[in-house]
């Protein structure tokens, strides 16, 4: 028996997709040619093509941002329009911001390097370094919608989206906050490029414009994911309310058992679906889809990794859920017909025995 | 407050600070009044100013040496000394499920050379790969994790200097929901040319030692350090019979939504945080006998702190004792929340009101009692650590001594 903790209510994204509200309409997106610095040869990632950021949230203004500051502006931005809630009605001392990253605001670091490599350490730029921090994006989130509640940046090897998401679940729960704005994302640079390629994890298909072949690595990405997260039971569910899932319990962990302890989670049911929050390694040889195999049994859809979201490989959570849940819109076929209702398995897997595994209910 | 599932304790503190390795240097550094604070000349590139530093650190093992951050570092010998009480390498410890949650602000921007903004693969190539793997925030966490070789959730929090006061928060709350049956919550930060390079920039620091609260104070000076707390609930530590420490009473957490740097003047969010902090552990103003502040010595913080402490306080039968203990060893950043959690709980289960150094003219404020001079000896149930940070982040801690009845 779970109980159902919070409600997604409204969802928000910049992603290589664009700027969207709401679900992600599914078309297949191919890696495009790296513009934003000079490569030696064809460099492809899936990129957030560049956009005016006040054309789509009215009157906001990023010129001195970090990209990732941006997007978690407008992103945000767009999932509490798509939730319909008013903030004018909300006390905002009760509003949380809990943010996920891997890597941070990476762009104003690397200027703020720059700048010390230009002008050395005595003569830095003072402008990119506060927006440099890793809360950066967070606190301008709570700046720009005047948010007083808790904010709160999260980095977790792999599963900065699940911490972030499971992070807000419980301060609802603890009634430490009504209302949760839940983001995960970052930036391409270049360092962070050149740092996967000479780690060796990109795929082929980042130096040829061949389609995605199954191979070893991924396709680097970039953006940042927002959802609206609701308590459930505490107050009253706002009539007008869409629910996109139920979040219900999570776990994760840097080892251990993972399929008992995913197990034990999800008590007597059995999910009907299993979402891979992926890695970038191909489905066929990729460890979450082996777990979500044994999780799930014969009878669980598993979606795979979608390579635009795979190529975020420490914040992709938010990514991945939305783009489940928009397949699953386009698909029409509603879960709950299934043996075991909408019950949905959001599963990532990191190094030998790393996962994390957030339990949700679809309606 | 009474479910003993439900009651927070420290049951281990590990400190690295400026004092040395372990958390009898801090006590004894802290209750005797020594300034670790030096001039600090030719060891960082482009800075000369004041700093404390620490000294002693142990190297990592061959080859392992680039595999870890200064802060990593930090984090793994201040972990160490806070499972020193417990059998860590036993297979049922690391098998238990115990998650570590860390906090940092410089990770590993302490092993990146400018020269990544130019040339990244050329500066991989010449070295730099594994050193900008240590980069992520996330990395001190998983430093901790492979140190002591437990496996439960990992996860590192950055909100500037409320960083780790925000992961001893989020801990406790991961223990209230059975996340994990003990969390490692703390913070880890090293002294870089990019933060005092930065808070130069913005013209931060104080080039002498720093004066918290004084009328004359001129900014802030950066320290390095590591402090992890044992946390666990009180039930778990009575099922393995562990000491108590002291009980983290309340927690909150708010911000400013005000500035990206400045706090706001009238230091709502951190009032509004105090006030969170208190309601959560059920008590009156005038039941907490000490706060150590945030107190950076910076113009506009030591303002607004000191009107949230005016505002919180107001109608306290005495004004309320308050003291910044960054006049010791400097400003920590990510650390900071976690050392000050340390000397808060020292101050509780010693009933030591520790001063603030060199406060020779206060600021004007009539509900609170600027402790100076010396340590003032006296029973202190309940304590309250406040932390604060850029983008307008804040937390509180309230700690208890259980020795007092402080976790009824």
């Amino acid at each position: 028996m779970t109980v159902n903790l919070a409600a997604i209510t409204g969802i928000g994204s910049v992603s290589p997709y664009g700027p969207l509200t709401g679900l992600i309409p599914p078309r297949l997106l191919e890696p495009e040619s790296i513009t934003a610095w000079t490569t030696a040869g064809l460099r492809r990632a899936f990129v957030v093509k560049p956009f005016r950021h006040a054309s789509v949230v009215p009157g906001l203004k990023t010129r001195r941002l970090d990209r990732l500051s941006a997007w978690a502006l407008v992103a945000s931005s767009l999932a509490i329009q798509d939730s319909g809630i008013d903030l004018r009605e909300l006390d905002r001392s009760r509003v949380a911001v809990v943010f996920g990253t891997g890597f941070g605001c990476a762009e104003l670091t690397e200027a703020f390097y720059r700048s010390a490599l230009v002008n050395g350490w005595s003569g830095t730029d003072p402008s990119p370094f506060p927006e440099g921090l890793a809360n950066a994006p967070a606190s301008h989130v709570a700046l720009w919608h005047r948010l007083r509640g808790p904010n709160i940046t999260v980095g977790s090897k792999s599963f900065a989206g699940q911490t972030a998401l499971i992070q807000a679940a419980s301060l609802l729960l603890h009634g430490q906050a009504d209302l949760a704005i839940v983001l995960a994302g970052d930036t391409l640079t270049r360092a962070v490029y050149e740092w996967y390629e000479a780690a060796g994890l990109l795929s082929p298909a980042c130096y040829n414009s061949e389609p995605l072949p199954e191979g070893a690595g991924f396709v680097p990405s970039e953006g940042v994911a927002a959802v609206v997260l609701e308590p459930v039971g505490r107050r009253p569910a706002r009539i007008e309310a869409r629910t996109y899932a139920h979040f219900s319990s999570g776990r994760w962990a840097a080892g251990g058992q993972p399929v008992e302890t995913v197990r034990q989670m999800l008590g007597d049911s059995v999910p009907s679906l299993i979402i891979c929050a992926g890695d970038g390694r191909p489905c066929a040889s990729s460890s979450t889809t082996a777990l979500a195999r044994e999780i799930g049994g014969p009878s669980a859809a598993i979606t795979a990794a979608q390579p635009v979201a795979a190529g975020l490989p420490d914040s992709s959570a938010l990514l991945h859920l939305i783009l489940a849940l928009s397949d699953r819109a386009l698909s029409n076929q509603p879960l709950s017909s299934q043996p075991d209702g909408g019950r949905a398995l959001l599963l990532g897997t990191s190094g030998d025995s790393g996962f994390a595994a957030l339990l949700l209910d679809l309606p | 407050m009474n479910d003993p599932r439900k009651t927070i304790v420290v049951t281990g503190v590990g400190v690295v600070s400026p004092y040395g390795i372990g958390l009898d240097y801090l006590q004894a550094g802290v209750l005797s009044g020594k300034c670790c604070l030096a001039p600090t000349k030719d060891v960082y590139p482009g800075f000369e100013g004041t700093t404390a530093q620490v000294c002693g650190l142990t190297r990592p093992a061959n080859g392992a040496s680039s595999r870890y951050s200064r802060s990593d570092r930090l984090a793994m010998e201040a972990a160490q000394d806070a499972v020193a009480n417990l059998d860590c390498k036993s297979v049922a410890f690391r098998e238990s499920g115990v998650g570590v949650f860390m906090a940092s602000t410089v990770a590993g921007l302490s092993e990146i050379d400018p020269e990544i903004a130019d040339d990244p693969a050329g500066w991989y190539r010449r070295g730099g790969l594994s050193r900008a793997a240590t980069y992520p925030a996330a990395r001190v966490a998983d430093a901790v994790g492979e140190h002591l070789g437990i496996q439960g959730p990992r996860c590192a929090v950055s909100a500037a200097c409320a960083s780790s006061a925000m992961a001893i928060a989020l801990a406790a709350n991961m223990l209230l929901d059975g996340a994990a049956p003990m969390m490692l919550a703390g913070g880890s930060d090293a002294l870089c040319p990019f933060t005092l390079s930065g808070f130069s920039s913005l013209q931060a620091l104080d080039p002498e030692p720093c004066r918290p609260f004084d009328q004359n104070r001129k900014g802030l000076n950066l320290g390095e350090g590591a402090a992890v707390l044992v946390l666990e609930t009180l039930a778990g530590a009575a099922d393995r019979h562990a000491d108590v420490l002291a009980v983290l009473r309340g927690w909150a957490m708010t911000n400013d939504a005000f500035h990206t740097t400045a706090p706001q003047q009238q230091g709502n969010g951190l009032r509004d945080c105090m006030r969170l902090a208190m309601e959560m552990a059920e008590v009156s103003g005038d039941e907490i006998g000490y706060v150590n502040a945030h107190g950076t010595g910076t113009p506009l913080n030591d303002i607004a702190e000191t009107s949230a402490y005016e505002t919180v306080f107001h109608g306290r039968k005495r004004p309320i004792p308050v003291s910044s203990t960054k006049s010791y060893f400097g400003h920590c950043l990510g650390a900071a929340g976690a050392l000050e959690a340390a000397i808060t709980i020292t101050a509780v289960r010693c009933g030591a009101l520790l001063p603030t150094l060199r406060l020779t003219d206060p600021i004007e404020s009539p509900g609170v009692n600027w402790l100076r001079g010396g340590v003032r000896r006296e029973a202190l149930p309940l304590a309250m650590s406040v932390s604060a940070g850029f983008g307008g982040s804040n937390t509180a801690l309230i700690f208890g001594d259980e020795r007092l009845g402080a976790s009824a």
